[in-house]
């Protein structure tokens, strides 16, 4: 069934511009044909697009956006009393309803141009502000991980439904044949609540499943010959299976001809991706921007890094999770927000300023859409004495880069930061919103799957018109 | 925005207690709603009949002259008769997910008997493997799986059982009508009845919803039995059900109260374990487990009230312990009706438990029965029989359609109804309706029974055409999709099917039948990703690992790498048909994944056993074990080349489970 065609590029107009910007310019012609045969072929988006790929910076546990981008004050003199009526009910998982409000410790400051407020947590992002749309009327769903972490990432609270990066590249296809279309940089500290099926491609077909990257020097499995094994001996083998298929096959049958391509494809990613995975080819200076080699933002700032060598290849979509294992090593400061949020901030804020100043630098920012945020917020509330609920009825995410229109704050919370009241933000809003960024309409991006055309945004969403 | 915030506020606020008392309305339906094809009863339809001897030769019986008669009037003909070589390879995988042997092969190509074929036919249903292999289609249906999902994704006591309870259902050729009875009511119909209890443990197969602190014990009962009531409509009536839930279904007619009045039949329905084991492994667990026991009791004590840090705290300190608890008893994964804890059943705008419209009772799908058919305003004692006798109904106009198109689907690779879990307006309309309508006849008519089904579709030509036509080019044009089935389709092994395959060309198959899943080893970078890492215990008995795929853990957030990359389904949601992508990820994983070279490595050392050094003997046998059949000249020839070095015997190997004519059936 065709649910999804669009028209793939013919061969002149893929080879003009597919690789354009990254390496291979002299791809050899049987590349391209192979590359023009996967399923993840570059296609056309349904509209002009701003961005060509997306970076999904995931504060895993859910970051208080009152210790970080939407200060209030008035929750400060109201510390230590019962939240006052008129700010309505809320639910949280574990905060009793005769719970504290609990004031924040942290100092916030104006910065740059837009005079935009960024607490102490962040002084390396307070730099980029400029560039970022602070989104401070985000709302979801639910109040517990899993299902909140799949209503963000796949716009459903249940599993079983594609991530946005699997609906991306179902929707674009990649523009590099050789690296995977769509790669999750896990926090190797650990498992995140919703576990894999959150990054998966649901019932799209396996094609557009994400790489998981491992940490370490052989992110990607199975990329390496077997023990023992050469790669001109592999190479051997390859011809030897290529020349046996071919034997059996007719000419111009296309379903066997894809899998000698995936064949090809395979072996050049063996050759190629290594590179990409390679730090050491970064100067002194740009590691120690990311803060590679210091203790606390050594490993974020690697797979930061990464992040940014994957886009430049081409790479279409990359989450970069910050947290995982135990809820206190994500942003899921139920016991003290103080020492949870000063530990990850610290962790972060230098790697995220830095893979925005270097893409910026190096031209990549214009196309390049960064989403930066968590399955939900922090509570107003104090949890015991010093920590702080899970909280999704008004939050901050912030998107950058890719036509995002910098330097200014959307939508607010009410005076204590309980719940959004002015242009209140749905997840399914920003997914909307990266798919109109890449040129891919909400409707047009669908799959039919048990008799329904599934989409990311479930229920219609809407683009954010203020910062596109 | 505003007032439907005040509106959720209010829902929240109102007491449980103040809930609609207003039944809702009967739905009334449209003639033209009520005329929907798949609403019909199954006519019996005559088949064509051929003035010429070659279609009378070709349309021997009635399900070739209905694809014959299509074939006919769309200027098109059948191909031949593919060679005994492929169809008893065709047939060993369709029924058995295996491979033939050799010495099956050469069997069934030198027996002159005029039944040879209709003896492998009945070998290979009559062969244990076949329930193996018809089982995983059932379990990815109900998405089969032994684990909750989810943030704990726990592992379930005991729920492996209910895939031996498929197998050997399937084995004994239990009646369809009985298999739907069993599994939505087991245990009503005999709660003394292992087996029947393990049947029903359909209710509890969805995904499972768990979290630490407030637990919304309304959402999570409504969680459970929205995914009870959807498999009713996806599994058995083949029906987009779930998709009127939350309102009237946009496009069938299902109003949202049939959808609850569906729900009504699992109000009472509630999960239950029960402990298999004798008295005296009872006392010795309770022995074990008394001094841990105590302490958990303890904690959850002093867990009342608590929350914060210590909460926490005695959070860790409670999992610590259960991680220390004995191993569970064996049990049986079940549920049953406890009509004390019965569940009042209300329309919920748009899904939400908070949000309880009209009370409902049980009722069966308003569209399939008379205008003002009454609700039971008061659920029967065994109210899951009541609906299971009504989906089982010969007269169902939904359920012998679907299992015969089911059947049809996972033969020829497209369904009659090529959207088999959805017979509805949005699903695609039968190719061939007169012969759905037949074999659905034909289906009660056997008394519900799989087998005779699949020897029928077996016997016939169109089943027996080959991939390959003189006509190839034209028909491809005109029906690149093969709906009107002018030959055989080809297929690529699906994920199950290629690691068994491989087990069994090189000799490593553990062909042992039934009993707890098996969990292999695995990448330690995928175990870390896991919220329990201890969850993933590898079987000591590396035999065992070596066991067909059917018994490898079905584990919601942690699937083999290797069946992901070639499409087994997610777990999540029931999966009437699977994709079969192509993509590189499956070369790297074929080509250097561990367990693609440890097969090749038995592969190798079976050739040296069975053919010995000679380069020419070795490619023989390696077609003869990997393809059904010898290599052509230029296989041969190649294969020559490449082994004149002997060191590469284990490439070799290695490339021939890479081969096309490995890893597809025609």
């Amino acid at each position: 069934m065709a649910e999804h065609s669009y028209p793939t590029r013919n061969r002149r107009e893929f080879i003009a511009d597919a690789f354009c910007g990254f390496g291979a310019m002299a791809m050899a012609s049987l590349d391209a044909q192979a590359a023009v045969k996967s399923p993840l072929a570059p296609k056309a988006p349904h509209a002009a697009a701003k961005a060509k790929s997306v970076i999904f910076l995931f504060m895993a546990g859910g970051p208080s956006h009152i210790e970080t981008f939407d200060p209030k004050p008035l929750l400060n003199q109201l510390h230590g009393q019962t939240r006052p009526k008129e700010f309505g009910e809320a639910k949280y998982q574990f905060v009793t309803p005769n719970a504290k409000l609990l004031g924040t410790k942290r100092t916030f400051k104006k910065y740059g141009k837009s005079g935009l407020e960024v607490s102490d947590l962040f002084p390396h992002t307070a730099g980029v502000i400029d560039d970022l749309a602070i989104l401070r009327g985000v709302h979801g769903d639910m109040v517990v991980h899993s299902a909140a972490q799949y209503q963000l990432m796949t716009g459903r609270i249940l599993p079983g439904f594609p991530n946005m990066g699997s609906w991306v590249i179902y929707g674009l296809g990649t523009e590099n044949q050789s690296l995977p279309a769509y790669c999750v940089l896990p926090d190797p500290k650990g498992a995140l609540e919703a576990g894999q099926p959150m990054y998966t491609q649901g019932f799209l077909p396996a094609a557009y499943q994400p790489t998981m990257l491992r940490n370490g020097a052989k992110p990607v499995l199975n990329l390496d010959f077997p023990n023992g094994v050469t790669s001109s001996q592999r190479k051997e083998t390859l011809d030897f299976l290529r020349g046996m298929n071919e034997a059996g096959m007719k000419a111009g049958d296309a379903e066997l001809e894809a899998r000698i391509a995936a064949y090809d494809l395979a072996f050049r990613m063996q050759a190629e991706a290594p590179e990409a995975f390679d730090l050491s080819k970064e100067t002194e200076a740009t590691k120690e921007m990311y803060g590679v080699g210091k203790a606390s933002t050594d490993d974020y700032g690697r797979r930061c890094l990464l992040a940014r060598r994957l886009v430049e290849r081409g790479v279409r979509f990359t989450c970069v999770v910050s947290g995982g294992g135990p809820g206190n090593m994500q942003w899921d400061a139920h016991g003290d927000i103080e020492e949870n949020h000063l530990r990850m901030a610290s962790h972060t804020d230098q790697p995220v300023a830095a893979l925005m100043k270097d893409l910026k630098q190096r031209g990549l920012l214009d196309s390049t859409l960064v989403l930066w945020g968590g399955e939900f917020g922090r509570s107003p509330e104090s949890q015991g004495t010093v920590g702080r609920d899970h909280h999704n009825l008004g939050f901050t995410m912030w998107m950058a880069g890719g036509g995002i229109k910098g330097g200014r704050a959307i939508g607010a919370t009410d005076a204590i930061g309980l719940r959004a009241v002015e242009r209140t933000m749905h997840f399914r809003d920003i997914h909307t919103t990266i798919l109109h960024q890449l040129g891919l309409n909400q409707d047009a991006l669908s799959y039919m799957h048990l008799g329904r055309r599934e989409r990311l945004t479930e229920v219609h969403g809407e683009v954010i018109k203020e910062i596109v | 925005m505003k007032t439907q915030q005040t509106a959720l506020l209010l829902c929240i606020l109102v007491p449980a207690q103040i809930l609609a008392e207003t039944t809702a309305p009967l739905g009334t339906y449209t003639a033209v709603e009520r005329r929907h094809w798949s609403f019909q009863s199954r006519s019996t339809p005559a088949a064509p009949v051929f003035s010429t001897p070659a279609d009378q030769a070709w349309a021997k019986n009635p399900i070739d002259a209905f694809v014959l008669d299509k074939l006919v009037k769309g200027g098109l003909r059948p191909a031949p008769e593919a060679s005994r070589r492929v169809l008893i390879r065709r047939a060993s995988f369709a029924l058995r997910g295996l491979p033939p042997s050799p010495a099956e092969v050469a069997a069934f190509v030198d027996d002159r008997a005029p039944n040879a074929w209709g003896k492998v036919v009945d070998a290979f249903l009559a062969s244990p493997q076949y329930g193996e292999r018809w089982a995983q289609h059932w379990l990815d249906v109900v998405r089969f799986s032994e684990t909750d999902g989810f943030e704990y994704d726990n592992h379930r006591n005991g729920a492996w059982r209910f895939r031996d309870y498929v197998i050997q259902s399937l084995n004994a050729d239990k009646p369809y009508d009985r298999f739907i009875i069993e599994q939505l009511a087991g245990d009503e119909l005999d709660p003394n009845n292992d087996s029947l209890r393990v049947a029903a443990g359909l209710q509890r197969m969805g995904p499972l919803r768990k979290n630490a602190g407030n637990q919304e014990v309304a959402s999570s009962r409504t969680e459970v039995l929205t995914e009870m009531t959807n498999i009713v409509g996806a599994a058995f009536l083949g029906v987009t059900l779930g998709c009127a839930r939350c309102h009237d279904h946009k496009f069938d007619a299902f109003r949202q109260s049939d959808y609850y009045r569906i729900q009504a039949y699992f109000a009472a329905t509630h999960d239950k374990d029960i402990v298999k084991a004798s008295q005296e492994e009872q006392d010795k667990y309770k022995e074990l487990a008394k001094s841990t026991e105590a302490e958990i009791r303890k904690v959850k004590a002093e867990m009342k009230g608590k929350d914060g840090p210590e909460l926490t705290a005695l959070e860790e300190k409670l999992e610590a312990l259960t991680d220390k608890l004995p191993l569970p008893l064996p049990a049986l994964f079940s549920v049953e009706n406890d009509f004390k804890k019965q569940t009042p059943i209300h329309l919920l705008e748009r899904g939400e438990y908070t949000r309880p419209k009209d009370k409902v009772g049980a009722r069966p799908l308003g569209v399939l029965l008379a205008d003002g058919t009454p609700e039971r305003a008061t659920l029967p004692e065994n109210p899951r029989s009541k609906l299971a006798e009504w989906v089982a109904d010969p007269a169902n106009p939904l359920t012998a359609r679907v299992m015969a198109n089911r059947l049809w689907h996972w033969h020829f690779g497209r369904g009659i109804v090529a959207t088999p879990n959805d017979f509805g307006k949005m699903g695609l309309r039968p190719t061939h309706p007169e012969l759905l309508d037949y074999l659905g006849n034909e289906f009660v008519k056997s008394g519900w029974r799989l087998k005779p089904m699949h020897k029928m579709l077996l016997m016939s030509n169109t089943w027996k055409q080959s991939y390959d036509s003189p006509e190839f080019a034209k028909a491809s044009a005109q029906d690149p999709e093969n709906k009107l089935l002018w030959h055989a389709s080809r297929r690529r092994l699906e994920a199950e099917e290629l690691r068994d395959a491989m087990l069994a060309v090189s000799g490593k198959l553990n062909a042992k039948l039934g009993g707890p899943s098996i969990i292999v080893p695995v990448d330690k970078e995928l175990i870390n990703l896991l919220y329990k890492p201890s969850q993933w215990a590898v079987h000591p008995d590396q035999a065992e690992h070596n066991r067909r795929s059917v018994y490898l853990i079905a584990k919601r957030n942690l699937r083999l790498p290797m069946m992901e990359a070639f499409d087994s389904p997610d777990l999540q949601i029931s999966c009437a048909r699977r994709e079969s992508s192509t993509h590189a990820p499956q070369a790297l994983e074929m080509l250097n994944g561990d367990f693609a070279n440890l097969m090749a490595e038995g592969l190798a050392a079976r050739l040296t056993k069975e053919a010995g050094s000679d380069p020419a003997k070795i490619v023989t046998r390696a077609f003869e074990l990997a393809a059904g059949r010898g290599p052509t000249d230029s296989e041969r020839s190649l294969g020559i080349r490449f082994l004149a070095d002997s060191s590469r015997l284990r490439e070799f190997a290695l490339a021939v489970l890479n081969l096309n004519a490995f890893q597809y059936v025609e």
